[in-house]
């Protein structure tokens, strides 16, 4: 696995003497997987920026896409000044947000191979334990089985949503029948993926100090400790 | 443009129209008999000229035909069509325009809340100022009707002149039409003009003559006289249309099913915070690794129901 970097504090004197900012979030500005003092660094800004732009281009498209897909949420065009603006803004949302997954795929990809202890994670029966706050499996890495998971199931809808989007967007170029279904597959697709994404989002704010990894990009050791006790042993050689 | 004197029935993206019931309205209709259609295209002046609609560049391509099919700023073709009917020559001649259909795909499909409305008389209109211009309603259409305009970024097709029919003319094309292959009126009534029509046919040995109003689409308020009633495709027309399957059920059950979800997952996910609150990590005082439960490494469920 990752081979622990020198443990520093050295970078914060990168900074210069006089910086007051916290050293383990400025050193989060261009590594992670390192210690600081009692920090754990767990996403550089590169990987936060990226997550951040695939997150609020999908709220982008969400918000356009709603109030097409049904009038009862017709109100949430108001927001971004009518269902004619969500029109014309939904396609290149989802195109914004199609390109900004691509790139996470590309920087997450290698970490998010799915180990023996990941496919552990994932089956129903130790996923509601996880629910109910009452699974632990020392062998859970720098990601655990659920987000893994999610990142790949993202990664297939953005393709379906993409595909079957650019079909709807260009009507003339497609058969009938290639229309028909991809209205079908576009709505199974973001139904299925919404609620997804709900379930992150929850999880994600849900225990205090996670949603600290996505905004500074680090957490506590208490935090690694619990969620992700294999990445932990392998950033601090501790056990 | 809705018509502010005609009461509306169904109307795109919305529960329900807004019809009073206080008045009781017929559902009109046009009557066309492509079996004393000339080809003329008189009709096809006539709804140009009605609807101020500039007229389109044609190219010769062999056929009588005007343009090859429907266009945003042309609503009304009448189409040439050239077949072999038991070993004879046809020139099947078809006026192509939106059909009005009682159930219509469009109009179903259409996300613009008003864009398509559908008022009590039947007649099936658009509304440019709430269009979106999505062309969803190409999808909708079993007739493949709807024009999308690159110009406006609206789709467009034929009115059946509600703007006439509302104050009690007939559409410019039946207006213009100088062989009596068209007519309007009362669907009752054109019905039965058109089941004279098809007996008079088959009293002189066309067999197949019948009337297209087809059911699949709760019949249509353009109901056509064809001499081959039993092969609709030769003249370009579908032999069973209906609202394609697909789109009723994005429309219907897996839109309500959709919406079930995500309130019922926020909703689940509200009550497990209510029973579970946040995850809360022990607090360890010192850096070593925790000694509590669970013992053996990778036991998930070596603390089960110890939460109450």
């Amino acid at each position: 696995m990752t081979a622990p970097l020198p443990r520093p504090a050295t970078r914060s004197s990168a900074s210069g003497p006089e910086s007051t900012g916290d050293p383990a979030i400025l050193a989060a500005r261009t590594q992670d997987d390192i210690v600081v003092g009692d920090r754990l660094v767990r996403f550089r800004w590169r990987t936060r920026a990226l997550h951040w732009g695939v997150a609020l281009t999908f709220l982008l498209s969400l918000l356009t896409g709603l109030p097409i897909w049904t009038p009862i949420l017709g109100w949430l065009a108001y927001l971004v000044g009518g269902l004619q603006v969500a029109r014309w803004l939904h396609p290149w949302a989802g195109v914004a947000f199609s390109a900004l997954l691509f790139l996470q795929v590309i920087e997450w990809a290698r970490q998010m191979r799915m180990t023996p202890a990941d496919r552990r994670f994932v089956r129903l029966r130790s996923f509601v334990a996880y629910m109910r706050w009452q699974a632990h499996d020392e062998e859970v890495g720098k990601f655990n089985g659920g987000q893994k998971l999610l990142f790949w199931l993202s990664a297939l809808a953005a393709l379906g949503l993409l595909l079957t989007g650019v079909v709807l967007w260009f009507p003339g170029l497609f058969g009938e029948g290639l229309r028909q279904a991809s209205w079908l597959l576009h709505d199974v697709t973001f139904i299925l993926f919404t609620l997804l994404i709900i379930g992150h989002i929850y999880l994600g704010i849900v225990e205090p100090g996670t949603y600290g990894a996505m905004i500074h990009g680090t957490v506590s050791r208490d935090w690694a400790r619990l969620n992700h006790p294999a990445w932990y042993r392998d950033l601090t050689r501790e056990r | 443009m809705p018509i502010q004197g005609l009461e509306i029935l169904q109307s795109s993206a919305s529960l329900r129209g807004q019809p009073s019931a206080l008045r009781k309205t017929p559902f009109l209709s046009k009557y066309i008999d492509t079996t004393t259609c000339i080809g003329c295209k008189a009709c096809e002046v006539a709804c140009q000229e009605w609807n101020d609609l500039p007229s389109v560049p044609t190219k010769q391509t062999g056929t009588y035909q005007t343009i090859p099919s429907l266009h945003p700023q042309y609503w009304n073709l009448i189409l040439f069509n050239e077949v072999e009917v038991e070993g004879n020559f046809e020139w099947l001649h078809r006026k192509d325009q939106c059909m009005h259909c009682a159930d219509p795909g469009c109009l179903k499909a259409c996300p613009a809340p008003g864009a398509i409305v559908q008022y009590t008389n039947g007649t099936v209109d658009v509304n440019p100022e709430q269009c979106i211009g999505c062309r969803l309603c190409e999808t909708g259409c079993p007739f493949n009707v709807p024009r999308f305009s690159e110009k406006t970024g609206k789709m467009a097709k034929c009115t059946l002149c509600v703007d006439r029919t509302t104050v009690g003319l007939e559409p410019a094309c039946v207006k213009s039409c100088p062989t009596g292959c068209l007519h309007f009126g009362t669907k009752e009534d054109m019905v039965a003009m058109g089941q004279e029509r098809v007996a008079q046919l088959k009293a002189r040995g066309y067999a197949g003559a019948g009337l297209y109003d087809p059911p699949g689409v709760g019949g249509t308020n353009v109901v056509t006289v064809l001499k081959h009633a039993d092969r609709p495709e030769i003249y370009g027309l579908p032999a069973n249309p209906t609202v394609p399957a697909t789109v009723r059920l994005s429309k219907g059950p897996l839109h309500w099913l959709g919406l079930a979800a995500m309130a019922g997952t926020i909703l689940g996910l509200v009550g497990h915070y209510l029973r579970f609150g946040p995850r809360v990590g022990r607090k360890s005082a010192s850096s070593s690794p925790p000694a509590e439960p669970p013992a053996a490494p990778s036991a998930p469920d070596a603390s089960r129901r110890t939460d109450r």
